[in-house]
């Protein structure tokens, strides 16, 4: 999702491509509900019981701040802060991301579990109430642990859920490696038909071992991903770490209109990985 | 809705005939029968079955046609609408609705939607659904709706399918031209969907407020601010229009104000609060109203002026001059609101937030040349702080300026009508009265916030003369006890012999006495000075003070003396003018050095027409009756809303200390009026209540006082918080009998509600005090459980049931065998929860469905509610029949649960265990008829 280091450039021939791509893969999804027994055992885990109003467990998370590098390379908007205004506790067990648009300015947070937690393979999921509204662009996502020396893309990033919010009944599961990253990823969306996802909680999953990464929501596979699909290299066998934010405008989503109501909040019940025994 | 489409409704009675003449109406009921309930399409290719359309009046009645060349995806037909350039002599716009004849169910979707188009961007004033054109109780709109040239899908929410079961309003729209020009825009595929991806719906009442309103038995006033706004599949917000009957307005205090289903809220009894709240389907809406019913409205006394002597600003009992307005919202500086009101016919200005406030009538000015003053009632519905300074100004138009006159509203005359009547002389500076243009009222002081103010008129001289000239009621009687009393003049008492009322010392005061209901009263018409000879030498040195009743409508000076031989003569300035009869009590020492052994003569001085009674020198004493010979009355508010200080009624916060040592004079002491507990205060300074630390009573709405004196002159209450923060509350006294108060807890603002620490008493003379509590409103008491019986925790192993939800009961048991009874017996759902209820109860068996051996048990469990039983027991039962009562308390407060043992019913066969019974009266729920072990 995020860590485009180049501009896309718009133009039609990108989308289409971007389409045959969905197309392509979007072909593999609907006989594949009958899955392998796995024994997960619980490894991490965070339910976000705490005060209302505090900040998330400092051993679990870390904050990226500020607007980073050309909006976080994608021209996002918002600035990311570690204020209770954008990021705390609701102290009813959930963690709360709070876009906040102030005059033209936005902020909001971006929180990840880099240096405290990392893995390679197993299930990773989050059960969470999206925010909505065009220009709002939530995520639940993953980012190879040796980014800081081999780089993006060839750290791998794995979008577990990413929604754009002027499409709420619509999610996106998507990888990033060498070769096919930023505007060329390997994606699927999963659409809701006569509801949203921003109504009630959902459950946002991946199941990730050496050849495969499955995405799930609600415990429905709606894509795999095996080793032999993918362009360039398969770069998903290190340990990952993860994240969640809310980003504003930005290449992916577009930008917020007048009418998009503000603050906008994602709403985490948990997020736990588990690793196969 | 928009001005434009207010203009329709009003027409839409000539909308139908031109219907009908023009023949504009269509009818496609050959297509298909009209009878399809459930049937979400409105336009597809053509009208569906039942539809009609109707144009607006004063609407272009062509305006609508079928278009087949012109539809959205290349279908056969859609609907075009063209709209008429501004002047076309056909109509002024494009508008019409179309309905059913007979009503479909919309309630399974939550949408109308339909594809449109335009010839160019514009917005369209109205498109909605709900007109049927008759009542439209449940019409939604969207204004302004942005349409371009390219097709585009729109969505109309529905706020509360649930509520459209059968509708005849399927769409309308309104449109006029776009800066005076028409154009044509196109709707297709018109119909109702259940989209599902609508969300967040937020609706307001008062636009989201919590407002505040103090209203009077009788006031009826809708609610506004209706508001609703939806999360469309795009996920922008789109606000609509609906009206009232989508909310279900509720009340918390049915008996003090109602709420119909449009939202008019008519206050029906009071003094006491209710809020008004509102929800849409299952959704709360923001915002709630709280009324602050003060009671039965007391209106201002209605003028007796001639007609033909008065011009009128605003009266209903006179015609008004023509007004510009009664509030110029003066910016930037002006802070007060109007919130003016309408009792029974009777319109009352009401200023909020008041600092200053004009009334403008310029056009035309006012003469009033033959008018001599102002007059204005009056009345300060809360409680002050303090006396307040009212200024009135009169501005003339031109060079002749404004004039202003300053008075004083009394603390102690707050919730009552203050007629004034000021004669143009009084306010200063006003030179002219040829142009009078406005009328500007003003406080600095902030003790006056909120005023009432009726029967604003200039008169003029007039026979007989204008109320405010002189006393409509006579003085007040006097309290104290005649053997502390030498009067001069009074109808209460003796008075001393040879007094000369009228002594000649060449005064040009005219002395009359006047009877006022009754009363015989001293009137000193033009007032110069004026004296009172006593028939010689008195000595008043066991005397402390002296009383005077005075009334003066346009004194603006006034003395009075006391002389001793010598003469030596001391004099005492009183408050003119008055509103209504002043009462004063003068410290003898106040006229020192007069000696009070010699006293010969009374003086007044100063101006204008002043009524006297009830002179006379008084002593501290015994006050008369000096106690109550009743207890208080019992308080009614329910337990569960009072947190009680000091009761025999309620039990009351524990370590509280009535009389802490604040260094106060007033003796406390506890004493018994026919057995019930109350606090005496004697010889009252001041006295403190202190509460065992801060005490949390933001739950609580007001605070109740029941109160008795005889002497008191004055008494205030304080609520006083950490700080302090304290805040008097002035009760009236002296209390013939015992007074009882519930005093609005917003009355004591600032305090802090959620720290009060303590209550200050100050003032003077003996009080007597009960029932000190605090309590919040409460409904009527319920008639039926609100919450289920408490779910049983026993294991079902150990337990042998008759009646529960929880357990499996005895199989074949009959509720309500046939024996005789006259007790009604239903079983209700009390949250969900199955619920025996005995109505009208005598007595009510229960017959096990085979014998039971319980003699493994130890006790017969059962829950049981009623409000209003007397009296109540359960019966066992076994063969023979042998039965045992046991009683029961009643009535309970919440559900009463109770574990019987068995050996209570001894005699009975506990291994041949076949019956309950019931007997006692009222209506009685019962739950969890189990025995355990």
């Amino acid at each position: 999702m995020k860590m485009k280091k180049y501009n896309i450039i718009k133009s039609l021939g990108f989308f289409a491509a971007l389409l045959l791509m969905v197309n392509f893969f979007g072909c593999k999804t609907d006989d594949v509900q009958k899955l392998d027994e796995r024994n997960w055992k619980l490894v991490w885990s965070d339910d976000f019981d705490g005060q209302a109003g505090t900040l998330p467990d400092v051993n679990k998370w870390d904050y990226d701040l500020g607007t980073g590098d050309g909006g976080w390379g994608n021209q996002e908007l918002q600035s990311y802060t570690k204020n209770t205004q954008n990021v705390s506790l609701d102290g009813e067990g959930n963690l709360v991301i709070t876009a906040v648009r102030s005059g033209n300015t936005f902020s909001s947070a971006r929180i990840k579990t880099q240096g405290l937690f990392a893995q390679k393979y197993g299930r990773f999921e989050a059960r969470l109430i999206s925010p909505y509204g065009p220009g709002i662009w939530p995520a639940f996502w993953m980012l190879g642990e040796n980014i800081e020396t081999a780089g993006w893309p060839q750290c791998g990033e794995i979008d577990i859920m990413e929604m754009r919010g002027q499409e709420p009944n619509v999610v996106h599961g998507t990888i990033h490696g060498p070769g096919y990253s930023g505007g060329n990823p390997i994606t699927k969306s999963y659409t809701l038909l006569g509801d949203r996802f921003d109504k009630e909680y959902h459950i946002y999953a991946i199941e990730w071992d050496e050849n495969k990464i499955d995405f799930f929501v609600d415990d429905y596979l709606y894509q795999r991903i095996e080793r032999g699909d993918v362009p360039g290299e398969w770069v998903y066998n290190q340990p990952f770490f993860i994240l969640l934010n809310v980003a504003v405008g930005g290449n992916y989503v577009g930008f917020p209109v007048p009418e998009t109501p503000f603050p906008q909040k994602m709403i985490v019940d948990y997020v736990k990985v588990y690793r196969e025994q | 809705m928009k001005t434009n489409f207010h203009k329709l409704l009003k027409y839409i009675p000539l909308g139908l005939l031109s219907v009908m003449l023009l023949s504009c109406e269509r009818k496609f009921d050959d297509l298909t029968p009209a009878t399809a309930p459930v049937n979400p399409d409105v336009f597809i290719d053509g009208f569906s079955a039942g539809l009609n359309y109707a144009s607006f009046g004063g609407a272009v009645p062509t305006a609508f046609d079928v278009d087949s060349e012109v539809t959205y995806d290349n279908s056969s037909a859609s609907m075009r609408f063209e709209v008429p350039d501004a002047g076309d002599p056909r109509g002024a716009y494009a508008g019409g609705a179309y309905f059913t004849e007979s009503p479909r169910d919309l309630s399974g979707y939550d949408a109308l939607t339909f594809w449109a188009k335009a010839t160019k961007a514009a917005n369209i004033d109205v498109v909605g659904f709900g007109n049927d054109m008759g009542a439209s109780a449940y019409q939604v709109t969207i204004n302004g709706l942005a349409v371009n040239t390219n097709w585009k899908k729109y969505i109309i929410p529905i706020p509360d399918a649930s509520k459209l079961k059968a509708e005849r309003g399927m769409f309308f729209y309104s449109e006029g031209p776009e800066d005076e020009k028409g154009y044509t825009f196109w709707i297709d595929e018109l119909k109702f969907e259940k989209l599902g991806t609508l969300a967040h719906a937020e609706f307001t009442i008062l636009n989201g407020e919590n407002k505040s309103e103090t209203a009077f038995v009788g006031v009826a006033k809708p609610i506004d601010g209706l508001t609703a706004i939806f999360n469309l599949p795009t996920g922008i917000n789109q606000a609509v229009n609906l009206t009232p009957a989508y909310f279900n307005f509720k009340t918390s205090n049915e008996a003090i104000a109602k709420v119909d289903e449009s939202g008019v809220v008519t206050v029906v009894s009071g003094p006491g609060v209710a809020q008004i709240t509102a929800q849409v389907g299952n959704v709360a809406a923001k915002g709630q109203l709280s009324v602050q019913s003060a009671g039965e409205f007391a209106q201002a006394p209605i003028p007796q002026n001639d007609p033909t002597k008065v011009i009128s600003i605003f009266s209903d009992a006179y015609t008004n001059v023509p007004v510009n307005y009664y509030n110029g919202y003066w910016a930037p500086y002006q802070t007060t609101l109007s919130a003016d009101f309408e009792v029974n016919g009777d319109h009352i200005l009401q200023y909020t937030n008041f600092n200053f406030v004009g009334i403008e009538f310029s056009a035309p000015t006012v003469n009033a040349t033959a008018m001599t003053g102002l007059h204005l009632d009056v009345f300060v519905p809360n409680a002050m702080a303090g006396n307040a300074e009212f200024k009135i100004e009169l501005v003339n138009q031109g060079a002749d300026g404004s004039g202003a006159y300053t008075t004083s509203i009394p603390a102690s005359q707050a919730q009552q009508w203050i007629s004034l009547d000021i004669p143009f002389a009084s306010f200063a500076g006003l030179a002219g009265r040829d142009k009078l243009m406005q009328i500007i009222f003003s406080n600095g002081d902030g003790n006056m916030p909120v005023f009432y103010a009726d029967n604003i008129f200039f008169y003029g001289d007039s026979t007989p003369p204008p109320p405010g000239d002189e006393p409509t009621t006579a003085a007040p009687a006097p309290t104290a006890n005649a053997a502390d009393v030498i009067a001069i003049y009074s109808d209460a008492y003796s008075v001393l012999a040879g007094t000369d009322l009228n002594p000649n010392w060449g005064q040009a005061t005219v002395v009359s006495e006047v009877q006022i209901q009754g009363n015989n009263t001293l009137k000193y018409a033009g007032l110069n000075y004026q004296g009172i000879a006593l028939a010689g030498s008195e000595n008043f040195s066991t005397m402390t003070t002296l009383h005077l009743d005075f009334w003066t409508a346009n004194s603006s000076a006034l003395n009075v003396y006391l002389i001793s031989t010598g003469p030596v003569e001391t004099a005492y300035a009183l408050t003119v003018p008055t509103s209504g009869w002043a009462s004063v009590d003068i410290p003898l020492s106040s006229f020192s050095p007069v000696d009070l052994t010699d006293v010969i003569q009374l003086k007044f001085d100063g101006g204008g027409d002043i009524y006297l009674d009830n002179i006379y020198f008084s002593k501290a004493g015994t006050p008369n009756p000096t106690e109550p010979s009743a207890p208080a009355p019992t308080p009614t508010a329910n337990s569960a809303d009072v947190i009680a200080v000091y009761s025999d009624a309620y039990s009351v916060l524990p370590g509280t200390d009535l009389n802490p040592n604040w260094g106060q004079a007033t003796v406390v002491t506890e004493v018994q009026i026919q057995g019930n507990n109350t606090l005496k205060l004697a010889g009252l300074n001041y006295q403190g209540i202190a509460l065992n630390g801060g005490q949390d009573f933001t739950s609580m709405t007001s605070v109740h006082l029941d109160f008795w004196t005889a002497n008191s002159t004055a008494l205030n209450v304080f609520l006083i918080s950490t700080g302090p923060v304290e805040t008097p509350y002035t009760l009236t006294v002296p209390t013939s009998g015992w007074s009882s108060i519930d005093i609005p807890l917003t009355a004591f603002s600032p305090v802090d509600l959620a720290d009060v620490i303590q209550f200050k008493f100050d003032g003077d003379g003996d009080i007597y005090l009960d029932n000190i509590y605090f309590s919040k409103e409460s409904g009527p008491a319920p008639t039926e459980p609100q919450t289920a019986a408490p779910t049983p925790t026993v294991n079902a192993a150990d337990v042998i049931a008759i009646y529960s939800d929880a357990y499996t009961v005895v199989a074949g048991t009959d509720l309500n065998p046939n024996w005789g009874q006259t007790t009604v017996t239903t079983q209700t759902q009390i949250e969900g929860n199955n619920t025996y209820k005995m109505t009208g109860l005598n007595y009510q068996g229960i017959q096990f469905g085979s014998s039971q051996n319980v003699s493994g048990m130890t006790y017969l469990h059962i829950d049981f509610w009623t409000a209003n039983s007397t009296t109540f027991q359960i019966f066992l039962i076994s063969t023979g029949p042998v039965e045992t009562p046991y009683d029961l308390t009643v009535p309970t407060s919440g559900w009463g649960s109770v574990d019987i043992p068995l050996s209570a019913f001894s005699p009975v066969n506990l291994s041949d265990a076949i019956q309950f019974k019931f007997v006692g009266d009222g209506t009685v729920y019962v739950d969890n008829l189990y025995f355990g072990k």
